[in-house]
């Protein structure tokens, strides 16, 4: 069972039907998380939401509790989340990208993706990962294309994942096969 | 007695009742054997309720409309005390009779010395810039990623409706245009907008996002290109189409939910419209009450994320919304509804007539060019009044 903490966003149950895809999701509110699904769930799911990883110290609890234990994923906000437990500087940015389709590339060899290939995703984030960045296993393996801002870490160690852009956007590509691929991992 | 008769009776009468546009022209719902004002208590009932009919008769549904505040209650959401008039938050009517209408409606005008006073708006251009400053860093900060700021016109004036609404209609025959009269208000819309159209499982919304005004350079294949090349206006849209498909997933079956129609340009008699149509079949259990709270208050006309840019509004406005960007439609007793979301709007109540208009700031607008908007989109309906 995949368990998708939800942020009170408005994509979150574009991101239960994507994962519905592959396993049986449960979802629920992240200031309402059920210790018995927690501890049931293969995969953690961090769901994309408003405002900063500094507002969800509940998330972060989870998140300190599961890492190693459990397969976790993050994405958009939830991407945050992670790095931002893991230490990283959560900051805003220039430009902003909300509704936005961008081209990002693959550029680690040691991604579950093939290195310099190109996808395209829909985003929508305010804030981004402060640059340099270095946390021990974690590495970044896409970037966007234009902007080179950080687009998505693995840490295939620990089995921990995570998505700056929405795999679940009717903006993204390759979607599913990019959740497909971490989830098989 | 012609159908052309029987409304003018109707009205004449002073009898409440309801018109609805539909496909080819308008139904109108009268003769009310019921009416249920709604609160936040007796709504999960009024909607649960199973409703049988040992004859089954096309007026066996329940028309009417959930106010703002009431479908923010619903998921969860207060209120602030705000500056109120006590407008009902929600009134359905169950109708006895209907009829049905074509797009000519009616002749109907009465002659009547036109206002002088004008209309009031209750933020200035100044508090305007102020609040959109204010949401913009809202935005910067991730807390919301677009979000519609209101602005209400208003004026001390009584009004015929059918008059108005035979007036808008003949300038503007909107998709989703309604109105109702009842002894003590009158409401009369041009809404453009879907919110909910569903029929056995299969159902559908269709939200706008992005508007241009149409005239002699502006055809359909330039609109398309227009909203393609404007950035902002197409990122606005993806924002809606996600935000949206997000809503129907919450009470659809995996892997139904598609995009069947994407940015598409409509045209209308004075403007172009850039939607989209999400599809999705609805889940075994789901009620009617899951539905309402999915879908409403229909995300295109409050922004989004949702529930975090909805308190951000509710914190800042400081007078009931009333019926604005709530739904009016009708409910009918096998589970089947249709539901608009209520812009371009105008509330009648205690003599006073408000008109309720909002557009969005998301990081790259401009707040003289939005506050213009707002104006523009107010001008239709303040109009009727010269």
């Amino acid at each position: 069972m995949i368990y998708v903490i939800d942020h009170k966003d408005s994509f979150t149950h574009n991101v239960v039907h994507q994962f519905s895809l592959f396993d049986e999701v449960k979802c629920d509110n992240y200031n309402n998380v059920d210790k018995t699904k927690l501890n049931k769930a293969k995969v953690i799911v961090f769901s994309p939401g408003p405002g900063n990883p500094k507002n969800y110290p509940l998330t972060s609890k989870i998140y300190n509790q599961f890492k190693g234990k459990k397969k976790i994923i993050g994405i958009c906000l939830g991407f945050q989340q992670i790095l931002f437990c893991e230490g990283a500087q959560i900051v805003e940015q220039n430009k902003i990208y909300h509704g936005y389709q961008s081209s990002i590339k693959v550029n680690s060899k040691n991604s579950l993706f093939k290195k310099n290939q190109i996808f395209k995703v829909g985003r929508y984030h305010s804030l981004k990962l402060k640059e340099p960045f270095k946390i021990k296993d974690f590495e970044i393996t896409m970037r966007c294309l234009e902007s080179k801002v950080a687009m998505a870490f693995e840490n295939n160690k620990d089995k921990i994942y995570g998505f700056q852009f929405h795999p679940e956007s009717f903006l993204t590509n390759n979607g599913n096969f990019l959740i497909k691929k971490i989830l098989s991992s | 007695m012609s159908k052309e008769n029987q409304l003018k009776e109707i009205h004449t009468s002073g009898k409440a009742y309801a018109i609805y546009k539909s496909i080819n022209g308008f139904n109108l719902y009268t003769d009310f054997s019921k009416k249920i004002t709604l609160n936040n208590k007796n709504v999960s009932g009024f909607l649960n309720k199973k409703r049988v009919s040992k004859k089954p008769q096309e007026t066996d549904l329940f028309i009417g409309f959930f106010g703002y505040e009431l479908l923010n209650n619903l998921i969860g959401i207060k209120v602030p005390k705000q500056k109120s008039m006590n407008f009902p938050k929600g009134i359905f009517y169950k109708p006895e009779k209907k009829i049905s209408y074509s797009n000519n409606l009616v002749n109907y005008r009465i002659d009547k010395v036109r206002l002088k006073k004008k209309f009031k708006i209750n933020i200035n251009r100044k508090s305007y810039t102020k609040i959109f400053n204010k949401f913009k860093k809202k935005i910067k900060s991730g807390e919301t990623y677009q979000i519609k700021i209101c602005t209400k016109y208003k004026l001390k004036s009584a009004i015929d409706p059918l008059d108005f609404f035979c007036r808008l209609s003949k300038t503007n025959l909107a998709p989703e245009a309604f109105m109702i009269r009842d002894k003590d208000y009158s409401i009369i819309s041009c809404s453009p907008e879907n919110l909910i159209t569903k029929k056995g499982s299969l159902i559908t919304t269709k939200p706008i996002a992005g508007t241009v005004r149409k005239n002699k350079r502006m055809n359909k294949i330039k609109a398309l290109n227009y909203f393609r090349n404007n950035l902002k206006e197409t990122k606005e849209h993806n924002m809606i189409v996600d935000m949206e498909r997000s809503d129907m997933s919450r009470i659809c079956k995996v892997g139904t939910v598609k995009l069947s129609k994407e940015k598409a340009v409509e045209e209308y008699k004075d403007l172009f419209h850039y939607v989209s149509l999400i599809k999705g079949k609805v889940k075994k259990n789901i009620k009617n009450i899951d539905i309402i709270k999915a879908m409403m208050p229909g995300g295109s006309v409050i922004g989004c994320p949702k529930i975090s840019t909805l308190n951000l509004l509710n914190n800042q406005e400081k007078e009931n919304r009333n019926i604005y960007t709530g739904s009016f439609g009708y409910l009918k007793f096998n589970g089947d509804m249709k539901f608009n979301i209520i812009i371009r709007s105008i509330l009648n109540y205690k003599n006073i007539s408000e008109i309720s208009v909002a557009s969005g700031v998301v990081v790259d607008s401009n707040a003289k060019h939005e506050f213009g908007e707002n104006f523009i989109k107010a001008k239709a309906l303040i109009d009727l009044f010269k």
